[in-house]
């Protein structure tokens, strides 16, 4: 599963940008599915019909969106001011490589000022010689993320600024080249706009009326120094979600999320995250309302630059939804 | 029908009564068939001069304004009130105000100044302290005369100035609705949803309700958006510039701009040679965001008009980014 | 109908948010005298139709109530938690609680340092959620056999009788507004009802207004009525931000549909039901809040119950005023008919 992780976490995909991400996607998942479209948003949509008679639609979610910094100014040294797109932490940020879809690529600084520098004391150093210069490089509105730099950390672990969320949709990948045939309807969404308050997802469990939906996505640690909660560690089994901000998951599909990990011999978590939300949230809470549940690859230092996954905990994740759709 | 005429109607957001009989009026001298939905919106929908199937272009712009509302009655006959939609109470003080349906005039007084402190004048004034006062004899009077629940508006006239600009209050967004009002005069080769919406002040609760049963294929919010380029602004916080044409955002508290339709829109602007510019800031809300998030989902792009002392007594606009506004939107209308 | 029996029991009920099933059944089993058709859907808002040919309107309270959830167990056995909904810690120090574990519920006090231990600084600062802990007398090896990480964590006070028929308990935020659901589909039997009335439990509320957005979607209602506590007089909660207990409150505001809400306050006067109003400039707090934007929207209005020390395992009402809201709520339910549209937006 790394070379695929790789190959998933390459592409430069800010929130409302996430086309390139949707390729790669694509061409990974087009023999394992009946359909693909992209919709109005950008989400990329697959299809993987069930074998039942009536089969039941489960929509899965992984968001393809990366945090990053959009280009609000420029100042006439060449230098450009930025401002966040999702939650991009600013201490996590400073002397941090970024790079725009067109290749571009900059340093993100903090200017000297008396206490805590803020979101307005951030520009980017992208080597332009003045405005002008800077303008013909990038554009009002143009969007750049942490460059990606994917490197394993000792045997099981691996680092890399876009884990959140391209680890799930990884994992949502393998489980459609992996799953055979199942009795349900599979809708793989990956989604698009998360980071700014699951928009993509909101859209797409409108359009596709699923009638159980289960978020893939990343969750905080509680195992290094200093730290202890949520109670979540690397490596000790892929999560599952109690309670966010966003989604209380209905608890029987809950346990039976569960009951898969034990069935499939892997260890699992359950998780309560006191902030955060995911998918689940905005599929929930489409139409009428549907049972909805967030399987969660625990990451250490989520919304960095270097957002830290174990392996192990992949395979547990895809070993429990491999069982639950079989 | 004019700008003047349609910034004067008091309607803050949750109490657009008075500006939608107005428009229905309008509307119907103008042929339109206007019809009121469940969230209180007009709708007109004219159809395109464009072989079927034409793409079904929703344009909305919010008829609502910022103001305030009556919570309670003091000892004397004074008004207490709160905001309907985001005014900073700051601006509040020694303004003329216009009560109710009957716009009863009032006034926003304040201790004067030989009767306070140095902690009295350091301290910020907020709703707590702010009461309206529209000459009640006493507590009974105030409550008969505008009970709880009732609306206030800015009483401040439209007024043409200097070179070119206007002051007057509601701008947001009434300089859409006056787009919206030409471009239904205009040929179009698509179908145009005409929208004008009820309460996006208060969390753009109307456009969503509209979206939701127009089903529109593409989105173009019309609306006023902040514009501090006066004063100590260094430039690159500058969010737009009144004068320099309509501002199309790429992205804001509420959506992020359809990449393609925010691209056309410099292109439609570039070719026709309309002013325009590029709303360089990611702030504030509009309906942008409950319309692109309606249904399936909705490209959508907002054209904004600049305007200085956005939610203020006294509002600026630039006219010609007025007119820059209708240009573009019919411009761009004109590619579906 | 005995409602102290109703209120006694439901509050006594799990129902926390998102994990309603228990008190939804409740609630359920409740409505069926009184209409055609209940349903608990997969949000567990509890649905029940008495059918009619008249406008469809849908009246909700919710169901679902605040709690605390465990997110950590420590090798001494504290158990640490976190909450569901909004809770405020100031009122959690020595306070008696339900750990529902696997295999039922467990009793446990909620541990506060003895003043005795306490310097200055201490006594000056309230209690934060994470310092707190749950004793339940048990060695951390007892409290991980039957407690896990996600598990609920509920108050147990009991129901209490006060002076003039004024009740206390925990969660009447918002059953109480279900037992008005309820008077009201009682007295509706026995009334003129030409409306297709559609009484919504609905889940989540104290989290945002999750289950009340589905079901309005799920039941497209023409029109609806929101049941809700709002703030009583207290010391410390004055006329700003409270209302009389004695009375039902209709609330002004961009939210409410402002003819809708006239012809409610209309209708309160013609049957000599006393109100307070109240005005909310934005949100109202309530699940209104997303019932006026599903689909198209859905014109609504508001009333409320006051309600004593919201959100405390004390929450107190007057029972007098319950039954005034259940009786205003059938006149107006009553009254509805194919006119409760026209020039409702001009």
């Amino acid at each position: 599963m790394f070379e695929l992780l790789k190959k998933v976490l390459s592409p430069v995909g800010p929130s409302g940008l996430e086309a390139p991400v949707a390729e790669v996607i694509r061409e990974e998942i087009a023999a394992y599915v009946d359909t693909i479209e992209v919709d109005a948003m950008g989400n990329l949509i697959a299809t993987k019909l069930g074998k039942a008679e009536n089969p039941r639609k489960v929509m899965l979610s992984a968001h393809m969106d990366h945090i990053g910094y959009i280009v609000t100014g420029f100042e006439k040294e060449g230098f450009l001011r930025v401002t966040n797109v999702g939650g991009i932490g600013l201490v996590n940020s400073y002397n941090r490589h970024v790079v725009f879809p067109n290749g571009v690529h900059g340093v993100v600084v903090a200017q000297p000022v008396q206490g805590q520098p803020a979101l307005k004391d951030l520009f980017v150093d992208i080597g332009a010689q003045d405005k002008d210069d800077a303008k013909k490089m990038v554009q009002l509105g143009d969007v750049c993320v942490y460059a990606n730099d994917c490197f394993r950390l000792g045997e099981n672990r691996v680092s890399a600024p876009a884990m959140d969320d391209r680890c799930a949709c990884t994992l949502l990948v393998k489980l459609l080249q992996t799953v055979g045939e199942t009795q349900d309807t599979i809708i793989a969404v990956f989604s698009v706009q998360e980071e700014v308050g699951c928009r993509g997802a909101k859209v797409a469990s409108f359009a596709k009326a699923p009638v159980v939906g289960i978020a893939l996505d990343v969750t905080a640690w509680g195992d290094t120094p200093g730290t202890t909660q949520p109670e979540i560690k690397l490596g000790e089994g892929i999560a599952v979600k109690v309670m966010d901000r966003a989604s209380i998951s209905n608890p029987a599909l809950r346990e039976e999320l569960l009951a898969c990990g034990e069935k499939a011999g892997v260890k699992t978590q359950r998780e309560v995250l006191p902030f955060g939300g995911t998918d689940a949230g905005a599929m929930q809470t489409s139409r009428g309302g549907i049972p909805v549940c967030t399987i969660s690859i625990p990451c250490r230092y989520v919304h960095s630059a270097c957002e830290v996954i174990d392996m192990r905990d992949m395979d547990a994740g895809l070993k429990l939804l491999q069982t639950y759709f079989n | 029908m004019d700008l003047k005429t349609l910034t004067e109607i008091n309607a803050p957001a949750g109490h657009e009564q008075p500006i939608r009989r107005v428009l229905i009026e309008e509307l119907r001298a103008k042929g339109f068939n206007p019809y009121i939905d469940r969230m209180g919106n007009v709708i007109v929908v004219k159809e395109g001069t464009g072989v079927a199937p034409r793409k079904r272009v929703m344009v909305s712009a919010h008829m609502d304004e910022v103001g305030l509302i009556v919570t309670g009655h003091a000892e004397g006959g004074f008004l207490k009130v709160t905001q309907a939609g985001g005014i900073d109470p700051r601006v509040l003080i020694s303004k003329r105000v216009k009560v109710g349906d009957d716009n009863i005039p009032g006034v926003i007084g304040a201790v004067a100044i030989h009767l306070q402190s140095a902690a009295d004048r350091a301290r910020v004034m907020g709703y707590r302290d702010i009461t309206v006062d529209i000459g009640a004899n006493d507590k009974g009077e105030a409550e008969r005369k505008a009970p709880i629940g009732t609306y206030i508006s800015f009483d401040t006239p439209y007024v043409e100035y200097g070179d070119g600009y206007a002051c007057g209050k509601a701008f947001d967004d009434r300089v859409g609705c006056w787009t919206i009002l030409r471009l239904l005069e205009e040929e179009l080769p698509c179908d145009l949803i005409a929208a004008f919406v009820s309460e996006e002040e208060v969390g753009c609760r109307g456009a969503s309700g509209a979206a939701f049963s127009q089903e529109p294929d593409i989105g173009i919010v019309l609306e006023g958006t902040t514009c501090n380029d006066l004063g100590d602004i260094p430039e690159v916080a500058q969010v737009c510039k009144a004068g320099e044409g309509v501002a199309v955002s790429f992205m804001d508290g509420s959506s992020i701009a359809n990449r393609d339709l925010f691209k056309k829109a410099l292109e439609v602007g570039e070719k026709e040679g309309i002013a325009h510019q590029v709303k360089a800031s990611v702030s504030g809300g509009n309906d942008g965001g409950v319309i692109q998030r309606a249904r399936e989902g909705v490209p959508v792009v907002v054209l904004s008009v600049p305007c200085r002392y956005i939610h203020s007594p006294s509002t600026v606009v630039k006219l010609s980014d007025v007119e820059a506004q209708f240009e573009l939107c019919r411009a761009l209308l004109k590619t579906f | 109908m005995d409602i102290k029996k109703i209120l006694s029991e439901s509050t006594s009920t799990l129902g926390v948010s998102g994990q309603e099933e228990c008190v939804a059944a409740y609630f359920a089993e409740q409505f069926k005298p009184y209409v055609d058709e209940v349903t608990v859907d997969s949000m567990f808002n509890v649905v029940a139709h008495k059918k009619g040919s008249g406008p469809k309107v849908m009246l909700c309270a919710h169901l679902d109530e605040i709690a605390l959830m465990v997110n950590h167990i420590e090798d001494d056995g504290c158990v640490r938690f976190a909450s569901v909904g909004g809770v405020d810690p100031r009122i959690l120090p020595g306070s008696r609680v339900w750990v529902h574990g696997r295999n039922g519920k467990l009793f446990g006090t909620i541990g506060a340092l003895p003043p005795h231990l306490m310097n200055a600084e201490d006594r000056a600062n309230n209690y934060k959620m994470d310092k707190l802990h749950i004793d339940l007398g048990m060695s951390a090896e007892k409290v991980r056999e039957q407690v896990r990480v996600g598990d609920l964590v509920t108050f147990n006070t009991p129901f209490t009788e006060l002076a003039n028929n004024q009740v206390a308990a925990k969660s009447l935020d918002d059953r109480s507004c279900i037992a008005i659901m309820l008077r009201a589909a009682e007295r509706l039997q026995k009334m003129y009802c030409e409306a297709d009335v559609y009484f919504v439990c609905s889940g989540q509320e104290e989290v945002g207004g999750r289950g009340a957005k589905t079901a309005a979607f799920a039941v497209e209602p023409d029109l609806a009525v929101v049941l809700d506590v709002s703030f009583a007089l207290t010391p410390g909660c004055g006329p700003d931000v409270a209302k009389p207990l004695d009375a039902p409150i209709v609330t002004h505001g961009p939210f409410i549909q402002p003819k809708l809400n006239k012809r409610l306050i209309d209708c309160a006067k013609a049957h000599h039901v006393k109100l307070s109003q109240e005005v909310s400039g934005r949100s109202t707090g309530t699940d209104a809040d997303d019932i006026v934007i599903s689909r198209g929207g859905v014109p609504s209005v508001l009333i409320s119950l006051p309600l004593k020390y919201m959100h405390t395992a004390v929450e107190t009402i007057s029972l007098d005023t319950l039954e005034e809201c259940a009786r205003l709520l059938a006149h107006f339910v009553s009254e509805l008919d194919a006119s409760w549209e026209d020039d409702l937006w001009i």
